[in-house]
This record gives structure tokens, C-alpha cells and sequence, in this order.
């Protein structure tokens, strides 16, 4: 009950954030700060994502690694789900990842290769990825975060989320860019 | 209409003209009939279809409010207000719905579809609008048991006003159908009925105006017209007995009034007529004519002497003999006691007229039997005028010829009644 009430708190919260649409957000800094303007819309992109994202069996809580260097990773903590399950952060290195050890892994900013290799490592055990540094989505990761000016978005791979091992709400498909 | 002829009869041709026809009527009832029947078909028929409509059309709504809270979803977690709009676009973007909103759980609207205005817009569907829903269909966007949105749809009367507006249209054309149908039906409703109607009327007023008493109504397909037709008809042959009883008995009356009880001949009166009629021919044609004025010699005696029956029989006998004694264009009369007249028919010689009272003479030679057994013979004096030789005017015509009458009776005053002894 108490953490219920706390969710819906969340929630509510959540759904009253306005997108980061502020004017004088024209020009984006590459590194984020302690007061990166990316930083909230990453997360929430980040909790929608895995709220729509089903693992065959149900993860409590959703462990999510983070790999790299990552620029809006600062609110990645103490998301939860709707259904109350919590997503764990974790800050794994480039080489520790592990996909029997991770639910959901966000890319930082490493080079292609490496961002190969991890996916690769990632298909077919039930992970889902998300790149950070990938807008053109090369890197086989399910989810590719955009930054244009005044938004984030994301970009999905329909291939790589097809040989996941994990299934994604087809609705999310609309939000993402070229899926309209 | 001939009908109006039996109806009318007693009251003014004012009256009659202002009276509406049996078929008027027919067709005005049959119009009533139909006009009330495809109204309240129509009126029906639109009211329950435009409730069914409606329902459905409700059903709808809540159907799309659903799809469109289904569809948003994602977006709304996402908190992307282009794909919130988009969805709803994708979704509500048809006709029956105005107005589509998803809002956040603190009632602020995320996004909005409005249906364009662009045609058939106007005051009377924003009333409709409000009237046939007055409240939007909801919906609410939940993400496991949380509600992070509530969807709206508002309908849109504007397909539900177009099913009215061919509904009244349809109605229309049905009742213009209907009415040429009644229109038709009522001409062969009118055939039917009034038909045989106008049969009965045409005889009546044949019957009054040609006094046609042979006339009868025909046969009619209609039971109570028949029996009607059947009752006329009877009625017609007692009218027609009728009439033929009082036409006879008019001719005899007039015989009567003209003519001699005892003898049979024409009186004075006919006499006058005839005589008249005589001298306005001859004006005419140019012709001579003459008047013969008789008197039986000597007949006060047959009277006294055997009584007034052979007196009668006496002036029977006289009158046959006059009658057989002229041709058949010459006239008798007995003016009354003994004096009898002949008018002899236009002649170009006068040796006729003396001829025919030669012929008279003749013919009162022979006896005539009395009632009482006897025999008698009698004679007559004969005096003749002839127009114009002894007079133009009838009383000039009968004055010579009862002077020269008396002349001969004085002369063969001797001469006398014979009673002869039966042999």
C-alpha cells in the first residue's frame, strides 16, 4: 500500500514533467553537467522503455548496467516501474558486462567496436540495450537515444530487437523517429 | 357530375354547385388517410433510427475513446506530446467525433483533435451537438493499476442531422408517391362506386326531364348499390303504371270535354274548334270549305210518342248514319237536342257538298229499330255555308247555314216522322 501510493506519487509527478522544451536550450552541450538539461528526459525515456519491454520471466528488480563513459546517465537512479518493481542501477566496465548479470544495459560513449562487441555479447540473452553516443543505431542496439535540440528521442532496431530474446510493446514503435 | 343532379334537386343550383362530390370526398379522406400514415411511418422510422443511430454512434465513441487511451498510452508514459497527438489523429480522426482530448490526471490537455468546420458548420449542429451529447465519452489511460491520463471524445451530430435531413426527404418523396398513388386509387375507387351511382342518376333524370318511365338502372358489382338499383327500379315501374293510368284517364277526360256521351260525334265545343281551325287553313291554302247544319225533322214528335229512350236511339242511329255518310277527312258533331253539324273537309267543286247531302238523305231512308220494337224512319233538314262564298267568321258560317236549314224544313214540313208497325 505505502509503496503503491509512493508510485502513483511518482507517477503523477512524472506524467506533469513538461518535455525539455525550454528556449534557451538551443545549443546542447555534448558532456552533460551536474545540471545537464538531458539528464531527466534520458531517464524517463530510459524507465518508458523498460516499462514497455517484457522479459520472459518477470524481473524484480530490473537490473540496469551502465557501460562506458554515459553523458545523461545521472537520473537513472531509483527509477520504478508502474507496476512498483524498481530498476537497479549498476556501473559495470566496458569489459565486466555480463548478460546473466544484467537485465538492460545503457551504452556510454564508446567507441563502435567496443559498442559491437557488447550488443553482441547481449543478443539472444534477454538484455536490453540502449546506446547513448549511436544516432544512426550501427551498433545493433535496440535502442539508440537521439539528442536534437530541445527533445531526446530514440531510434529502435527492429532487427536487433527481434533477435533479443525479449519482446517490446509494438506501440512503442510509433514514438520512436522513423517509426511514424 | 350527375350525382349532384339527384342530391341538388330540391335545393338551389347555388347549393348544389358549393356541395363537394362523392369523389372529393373520397380523395380528401384518402389524402388524410395517407398523409397521417406516412407521417407517423416517417416520424417513426426517423425517431427510432436516430436513437438506434445514436447508440450506436455512442457505442462508438466509447469504442474510440478506448482505442485512442489504448493507442496514447506509450506516448503519454514517453511524455511525448507529437505522438500523444498523433495517436489520437491516427485514431479519432473520423467523422461522428468533433472533438478529441487527452489530459493529464490534473485535467490539463496534452493534446487535442478538432473536426474541421469547413462545410455544413452552423449554429443549428453545435445546438445538436449539445443537445445529443451533452456529455463526452471517457476513458481513462492507466499503466497498471495508476491513471496517468484521461482521454475525451465529443460527438458529432453532424452525420446523425444528414440521416434526419434524408429521412424528411425520403419522407417527402414517399408521400408525393403515395399521393399520386391515393390519386389513382381514388380515380378507380371513383370508377367503381360512383359509376354505378351515376347509372341510378342518369336514369332519374331522364325519368324527370324525358318522362323515360321505361327506363331502368343496369346491374351494378356493388351488393348495397344493387339492392339500391333493384328498389329505384321498382320504384320507376309503379311510377310507370302510374303514369300510364293518369295519361288514359286525361285522354278520356279530354274525349269527354270534346265529345258527344250519346252519340259518340265531337259537341260544340269541338265543333267551335274545328270550325275555326277550318276557316284558319282555308286563309291559308286558298280552298273552299263548307259547314253542314242538320236538325232531324219532326223529332219532338218521336219523343212524345215512344218516349225519350227512342228519342235517344233515334239520335244514335241519326249520328252512325252521319258518320258512314262522310269521309273520313269530314267531321260530325252533335251541337246538342237534334241539331248536328258536319265540317267537309277543303274541296274544288261544289257539286261535293251536294253529293254529301244526297248521301245523308240516302242514307235516313233506311228504318231504324227503336228500343221499344218498332221501326222508324226520319229525315233530315240540311242546311249548308260555304266558306268564303256565304261568310268568313264562323258565326256568319253557321248563321246561313241554320237559315237556309230552316228554309228547307219549313218546305218539307208535311213530310214528318214515320213510325212504321213492327212487321
Amino acid at each position: 500500500m505505502k509503496v503503491a501510493n509512493r508510485l502513483r506519487i511518482a507517477l503523477l509527478a512524472l506524467a506533469a514533467v513538461p518535455l525539455v522544451g525550454a528556449a534557451d536550450l538551443v545549443l546542447v552541450p555534448v558532456a552533460g553537467g551536474a545540471n545537464d538539461p538531458y539528464a531527466a528526459p534520458v531517464g524517463r525515456i530510459v524507465q518508458s522503455i523498460t516499462e514497455y519491454t517484457s522479459w520472459p520471466t518477470r524481473q524484480n528488480p530490473v537490473t540496469l548496467c551502465v557501460v562506458g563513459p554515459a553523458a545523461h546517465a545521472e537520473r537513472l537512479d531509483d527509477l520504478r516501474l508502474a507496476d512498483g518493481r524498481l530498476i537497479e542501477r549498476r556501473t559495470v566496465a566496458l569489459t565486466g558486462f555480463a548478460p546473466a548479470a544484467c537485465d538492460a544495459l545503457y551504452i556510454g560513449r564508446v567507441a563502435m567496436p567496443d559498442m559491437r562487441i557488447l550488443t553482441a555479447q547481449a543478443r539472444g540473452r534477454g538484455v536490453l540495450t540502449i546506446a547513448e553516443a549511436d544516432p544512426d543505431c550501427r551498433s545493433q542496439a535496440m535502442f539508440c537515444l537521439l539528442f536534437p535540440p530541445q527533445a531526446v528521442t530514440f531510434r529502435m532496431n527492429i532487427d536487433a530487437i527481434a533477435r533479443s530474446g525479449l519482446k517490446v510493446d509494438p506501440r512503442v514503435l510509433r514514438i520512436s523517429q522513423g517509426g511514424r | 357530375m350527375a350525382l349532384r343532379r339527384i342530391f341538388g334537386m330540391s335545393s338551389s343550383a347555388a347549393q348544389s354547385a358549393a356541395l363537394p362530390t362523392l369523389a372529393q370526398i373520397l380523395g380528401r379522406v384518402h389524402l388524410r388517410l395517407i398523409l397521417f400514415a406516412v407521417a407517423l411511418a416517417a416520424a417513426s422510422l426517423v425517431v427510432s433510427g436516430g436513437i438506434v443511430i445514436r447508440n450506436y454512434a455512442q457505442r462508438n465513441l466509447d469504442l474510440i475513446a478506448r482505442t485512442v487511451s489504448y493507442t496514447v498510452e506509450p506516448a503519454v508514459v514517453f511524455g511525448d506530446a507529437d505522438a500523444i497527438r498523433e495517436g489520437l489523429v491516427s485514431v479519432a480522426a473520423v467523422g461522428g467525433v468533433d472533438r478529441v482530448e487527452v489530459r493529464d490526471p490534473a485535467g490539463r490537455v496534452l493534446a487535442h483533435w478538432q473536426h474541421s468546420h469547413a462545410e455544413l458548420h452552423s449554429g443549428i449542429e453545435d445546438v445538436a451537438n449539445g443537445v445529443i451529447w451533452p456529455d463526452p465519452s471517457r476513458a481513462a489511460i492507466q499503466r497498471g493499476d495508476v491513471v496517468i491520463g484521461q482521454v475525451r471524445v465529443y460527438g458529432n451530430s453532424e452525420g446523425l442531422l444528414r440521416y434526419i435531413l434524408a429521412g424528411l426527404i425520403i419522407a417527402l418523396s414517399c408521400l408525393g408517391l403515395t399521393v399520386l398513388a391515393t390519386r389513382i386509387l381514388a380515380q378507380r375507387l371513383q370508377k367503381d362506386v360512383i359509376g354505378p351511382l351515376d347509372h341510378v342518376a342518369d336514369v332519374a333524370h331522364s325519368v324527370r326531364s324525358d318522362r323515360a318511365f321505361e327506363k331502368r338502372v343496369p346491374s351494378s358489382g356493388i351488393a348495397e348499390i344493387d339492392r339500391f338499383g333493384q328498389d329505384f327500379n321498382a320504384l320507376l315501374a309503379e311510377l310507370q303504371g302510374w303514369h300510364a293510368g293518369l295519361t288514359s284517364e286525361n285522354a278520356e277526360l279530354a274525349r269527354r270535354a270534346t265529345h258527344d256521351s250519346l252519340s259518340g260525334l265531337g259537341n260544340r265545343v269541338l265543333f267551335e274548334q274545328t270550325l275555326g281551325d277550318a276557316i284558319g287553313s282555308s286563309v291559308r291554302s286558298g280552298v273552299s270549305f263548307a259547314v253542314l247544319y242538320l236538325d232531324v225533322d219532326h223529332f219532338k214528335d218521336i219523343n212524345d210518342r215512344h218516349g225519350h229512350e227512342c228519342g235517344d236511339a233515334a239520335l244514335i242511329a241519326v249520328a252512325e248514319r252521319l258518320r258512314q255518310s262522310i269521309r273520313h277527312v269530314d267531321h260530325a258533331f252533335r251541337l246538342g237536342g237534334d241539331e248536328f253539324a258536319v265540317v267537309l273537309a277543303p274541296f274544288y267543286n261544289r257539286a261535293h257538298v251536294d253529293a254529301v247531302s244526297a248521301r245523308i238523305d240516302k242514307s235516313m231512308e233506311r228504318p231504324f229499330r227503336l228500343p221499344n220494337g218498332l221501326f222508324a224512319t226520319s229525315t233530315l233538314s240540311i242546311g249548308v255555308a260555304v266558306y268564303p262564298d256565304d261568310g268568313v267568321s264562323p258565326q256568319d258560317l253557321l248563321r246561313r247555314a241554320d237559315a237556309e236549314m230552316y228554309l228547307r224544313k219549313r218546305g218539307r214540313r208535311s213530310a214528318g216522322f214515320e213510325g212504321i208497325e213492327n212487321a
